[in-house]
């Protein structure tokens, strides 16, 4: 193996696969990531036998050839490489040499051979997403993820698809979150659509798939992210990235019965200042999960945020938020509530409220028009007194 | 045959052919799903076990399989996303969101097991005799006592048999109970553990089981090194044990060798035990063994003079029962016999039970067999002349034995391991004693060895 690849590429195929390694030390090849050159291409794979990732590059091949390489070390030389110069790579042995400019390095390797096979994709695409709506929904529904593995169907999100949308959810049994894409406004390919929607409407996506591949679509340039689902198995693909994933085995929860159809109380204002109300209860929040009062009085057009601790003092915050609908008392969990503010990416936003033992909503505003948008929805449940 | 034990002869062969690192993470999980006109079909758990067994094992598996059944002629493999686990055993759908609950205290709830909490109240910390042995151990438990849940969770204790570990863990539920008799406490041997988990299973209770295990504030396990080998229990167990320790309960634990040592339990249950707090409780030296045996005295209402007292401590060293029994025994034949307790006269009631050693009839020649057979090498070896890395080691353990447990002298020690001086002798029985000190590793080795030596006669 002999070639030379620009470092911008070189980069960027490693920052891919460099979180893919295995932590186990079953298979110790699992802790390496492949380069193999083939046909002015230099392909990248790396694998914990739950996630598969492979990058594709651009370089001149001279010579033909593969090799595995431990991910620490290959990562750590990029990261610290100083910008600029062209890399050239050679293989010698069972070793990896490397130039770039003035510097030389050596890794030692692990024959290729024994190195897992990542699974081909065999059946065509099913959608396309833009990669920039992708990571922010991502972003969203990565949060309300069960990090407890004691149900192992909570630690992934839910994808259900629907016959007009398709819904990702999650939720870690206090909070819930969902986000909504009409698939008219996705390109689809509605004959394996079909297909599969009527077989397997739901899937659960592992969330370190997810946040893996969240990490990997940069903001920037909006690429378009595939998607193609096969038994038990999920590939997205990014412009020059594949990255397979096993499906969670299970059934999801049902979710959707939960969710309010209707709101009694509404309230509408500013993101920025809701939030700071809250985080400001927070420091005063009583108990293990940080109990805040929210308060909304229809007659005297008033929102109150606040809270008391029997060992730290008191807070409370008026908001002059548009009020709908009668007057409210809810207790809440400032922590849940606060993440679910983070998520909102609009600069007001509305919450919704029916009664103090009963699922509220969180939900954007539209910056326009002002109405209230129904694509994404967290929700979060009161404490019971 | 069936295409269970098609596979199960196949993959013994097959594992014979491969490395065991390749062998678990490729075959795991995998199962011949069907088996017809010379096709079978291989259900794997992913794409990458998929992808591995069609093109780099499948040559061994078609050969190990035409080995049984010659009319096979293809292998394919699929990713089979069937449950494994029982469906059914899963908890119930519950709805996806629920309230986080405020307090979580409810008035006597019920309990499936049935309701006692199996505690001795003659356990308390009050009667129990702290010395440099268990001083951390005691320490621990009584912190934990005082805030539950809070500090050192789990906390595992360990230590050889009669040494007080259940005293002290029961304990803290006697404790707790003394504080708040509401609260909910469960003291369970692990033996016990798995019978109601069986019983449970079979039926079909496995979900009330569960449940009435997570509502406990206190869950103390004896012993819990029975759950070894019991796979579906120790899942069960872990389940449990999450939710009780994200929800600060606290849970205590005991076994008779550290979790590291305990031999097939599941990596992910050995490194909670870790996770907690560790103490060990190791034999009593002679001052504490005193002063258990007077507590225990003025208890029972003796009168014994110290310097029989200490004739006993000094007699009796390894374990505490034993030590109480010593006890007891002195006291009811003093009582029969209406003698004064001297020295000579304990002496002579308790020569069966002191140095049991020579008493069982052990000779060197056990020992030689003993050490050989648990470091598998042959006796002759270690009486031959060489310093061979592998067999030093066990030498010098039998050289300790003879010392420790026969008080033979160093130059017979010599003379019997081959005419090796006494000086060799000596070197061994110090070097063995103090890297008992430091190695947990050795010491449990000499404890098994032990065991078996006792046991052989």
């Amino acid at each position: 193996m002999k070639l030379i690849c620009t470092q911008e590429n070189f980069k960027k195929a490693i920052y891919s696969c460099e979180r893919m390694v295995s932590k186990q030390n079953t298979l110790p090849i699992l802790n390496n990531i492949l380069f193999e050159a083939q046909k002015n291409k230099l392909s990248l794979s790396a694998t914990n036998l739950e996630i598969g990732v492979q990058a594709k590059i651009g370089a001149k091949v001279e010579k033909e050839g593969k090799i595995t390489i431990p991910a620490r070390i290959i990562s750590n030389f990029s990261n610290n490489l100083p910008a600029g110069e062209n890399i050239s790579l050679e293989l010698s042995g069972q070793s990896l040499k490397i130039k770039s400019g003035a510097m030389k390095v050596v890794i030692k390797g692990l024959l290729a051979d024994d190195f897992p096979l990542i699974p081909k994709k065999k059946a065509d695409s099913l959608l396309e997403i833009s990669g920039v709506k992708l990571k922010t929904v991502l972003s969203r529904v990565l949060t309300s993820v069960a990090r407890n593995e004691a149900r192992q169907e909570l630690t992934g999100i839910n994808l259900i698809l629907g016959q007009k949308e398709l819904f990702f959810a999650s939720t870690d049994s206090f909070r819930l979150a969902e986000e909504r894409l009409v698939l008219d406004k996705l390109s689809v390919n509605k004959e394996n659509y079909e297909i599969f929607s009527t077989k397997n409407g739901s899937l659960i996506i592992p969330s370190a798939t997810l946040a893996e591949i969240s990490r990997i679509i940069s903001g920037d340039t909006d690429t378009p992210v595939k998607i193609t689902i096969e038994e038990g198995q999920i590939f997205f693909e990014l412009e020059n990235i594949i990255i397979v994933s096993r499906l969670i085995n299970g059934k999801y929860p049902e979710y959707r019965h939960i969710m309010p159809k209707e709101y009694k109380t509404r309230i509408v204002g500013e993101k920025g200042v809701f939030q700071s109300a809250v985080k400001m209860a927070s420091i005063f929040a009583s108990g293990k999960t940080g109990e805040i009062t929210i308060k909304i009085d229809a007659e005297a057009k008033k929102v109150l945020v606040s809270s008391m601790s029997q060992d730290t003092g008191e807070n409370s915050t008026e908001l002059n938020f548009d009020i709908t609908g009668p007057s409210q008392e809810v207790v809440l969990s400032s922590k849940y509530l606060l993440e679910g503010i983070n998520t909102v990416s609009t600069s007001k936003l509305a919450l919704l409220i029916n009664s103090e033992s009963t699922p509220l909503a969180l939900r954007e505003i539209n910056e326009q028009t002002g109405e209230v948008l129904e694509d994404y929805t967290y929700i979060v449940m009161p404490i019971k007194n | 045959m069936t295409n269970e034990e098609l596979w199960q002869t196949a993959l013994s062969e097959i594992e014979l052919s491969i490395s065991k690192a390749n062998f678990i993470t490729w075959f795991k999980g995998t199962s011949i799903l069907s088996n017809k006109d010379g096709h079978i079909v291989v259900g794997v758990p992913n794409g990458f076990a998929k992808e591995w067994l069609e093109n780099k094992y499948n040559l061994y598996i078609l050969r190990a399989i035409r080995n049984i059944q010659e009319e096979v002629k293809s292998v394919s493999c699929t990713i089979s996303t069937a449950n494994t686990e029982d469906s059914t055993q899963k908890e119930p759908l519950v709805d996806a969101i629920s309230a986080p609950k405020k307090v979580f205290v409810k008035e006597s709830a019920k309990f499936f097991p049935g309701q006692e909490n199996n505690l001795n109240p003659k356990y308390t910390f009050e009667n129990f005799v702290v010395g440099g042995n268990n001083e951390l151990a005691r320490a621990a438990c009584f912190a934990v006592s005082q805030n539950l849940g809070q500090i050192y969770n789990p906390l595992f204790i360990y230590g050889g048999v009669g040494l007080g570990k259940t005293h002290l863990i029961q304990s803290i539920g006697n404790e707790i109970l003394q504080r708040d008799p509401s609260s909910k406490v469960k003291y369970i041997p692990s033996e016990k553990f798995v019978a109601e988990f069986i019983e449970a299973a079979k039926t079909g209770k496995i979900n009330e089981f569960s449940q009435c295990y997570k509502q406990i504030d206190l869950l103390i396990i004896d012993d819990i090194q029975f759950i070894s080998g019991k796979e579906r229990t120790q899942e069960n167990f872990f389940h449990i044990f999450n939710h009780l320790s994200q929800s600060n309960k606290q849970i205590v634990l005991s076994s008779d060798k550290p979790p590291k040592a305990i031999q097939i339990l599941e990596e992910r249950l050995r490194s909670r035990f870790e996770g907690g707090m560790i103490a060990d409780v190791s034999k009593p030296d002679f001052e504490t063994r005193v002063a258990i045996l007077k507590k225990k005295a003025m208890r029972e209402g003796l009168s014994i003079d110290d310097e029989s007292l200490g004739f006993i401590a000094g007699n009796i060293k390894n374990n505490i029962r034993e030590l109480e029994g010593a006890l007891n025994r002195v006291a009811v034949s003093a009582q029969l016999s209406k003698k004064d307790l001297t020295p000579t006269y304990i002496a002579s009631i308790l020569g069966e039970i002191i140095s049991s050693g020579k008493k069982k009839g052990i000779t060197y020649k056990h020992i030689l067999k003993t050490v050989s057979g648990f470091y598998d090498i042959s006796p002759d070896e270690l009486i031959a002349k060489n310093r061979k890395q592998e067999v030093v080691r066990p030498r010098q353990v039998a050289m300790y034995l003879m010392r420790s447990e026969l008080q033979y002298s160093y130059p017979g020690i010599g003379s019997k391991l081959g005419g090796r001086d006494h000086t060799t002798a000596i070197h061994a029985f110090d070097k063995i004693s103090k890297a008992l000190k430091v190695d947990d590793k050795l010491f449990e080795e000499l404890t098994s060895i032990k065991d078996q030596l006792y046991s052989i006669v």
